[in-house]
């Protein structure tokens, strides 16, 4: 079974609101070659339904809940490592991203965006003419 | 590292933690917190004894289907796996790494006997649960006083 699912950035007046029992979720970032910034944001238990991103004011917003991670009533817990959380994070986005091409990702308990850089922002190699 | 999460509901602490949490946020100082819920090469698992099974979750996010291995011998059950950045590393520039990568193994000693036949493996969003039936002897009989 393939979870991998695609998910639509919604672009909003608000931010989601989250609760105090919200964590940061861990996250990677790395620039690729084409100059895009990659987030891999860790959301174990989060479906892809209950992840919200936004941008909002230039501020990116993840908001996913994973509080279904649940210990069954039916079973008594022998040891309990972790339990199911709401994460939450914010990042202040540069102008330099273009902010309506980000493109998100869920699969296997992780979050990917992508964001690319604004073509206004991409390096160009100036010719020189001889003069 | 292992670290013991209290669930939220039971933590007297909770409202100092957030309050910390917080300060260190504003501080700059990262996110101690955030290691107990994921990340790292060591993960987290959760043992729940049933009526007829045991219930073993551990939390792989990002962990793929292929990279994971499980084995049970006598009462220990065996996780293992792999956790490989998604990108290659020498290619990329990284401006923040706080998740772990590389190869992890744990080792639960099972409450119970169990039938190592019937045991069944999901994995799902990043959480791996693993169903272990209790072998006949092990289970809860019921007694009638005569």
């Amino acid at each position: 079974m393939s979870d991998n699912q695609d998910i639509r950035i919604k672009v909003t007046p608000s931010a989601p609101n989250p609760s105090d029992k919200a964590v940061p979720p861990l996250v990677d970032i790395h620039e690729e070659e084409d100059g895009a910034v990659v987030l891999t944001v860790e959301i174990p238990g989060a479906d892809k339904d209950k992840v919200d991103v936004r941008v909002d004011k230039g501020v990116l917003t993840i908001w996913a809940d994973g509080e279904d991670v649940q210990v069954p009533e039916e079973y008594v817990p022998t040891y309990v490592g972790f339990v199911g959380s709401e994460y939450f994070r914010a990042f202040a986005l540069s102008d330099e991203v273009d902010r309506d091409n980000i493109q998100a990702k869920v699969a296997d308990g992780l979050l990917t965006l992508r964001l690319p850089r604004a073509s206004a922002a991409q390096t160009k190699k100036i010719e020189i003419k001889a003069g | 590292m292992p670290v013991f999460r209290w669930p939220n509901s039971l933590d007297p602490w909770a409202g100092l933690r957030q309050m910390q949490r917080e300060l260190e946020r504003l501080m700059g100082r990262g996110l101690p917190e955030a290691r107990s819920i994921g990340g790292g090469v060591y993960p987290p698992v959760n043992v729940l004894n049933g009526n007829d099974d045991l219930l073993v979750q551990c939390e792989v996010a990002g962990v793929k289907r292929e990279d994971l291995e499980i084995s049970i011998t006598g009462d220990t059950l065996m996780i293992r796996g792999r956790k490989v950045p998604n990108v290659d590393e020498e290619k990329v520039r990284f401006q923040r790494r706080e998740r772990g990568t590389g190869d992890f193994s744990r080792t639960v000693v099972l409450p119970d006997k169990v039938d190592p036949d019937k045991v069944v493996a999901n994995l799902k969003n990043g959480i791996l649960s693993i169903r272990l039936p209790k072998s006949e002897a092990a289970k809860p009989r019921q007694i009638r006083v005569g």
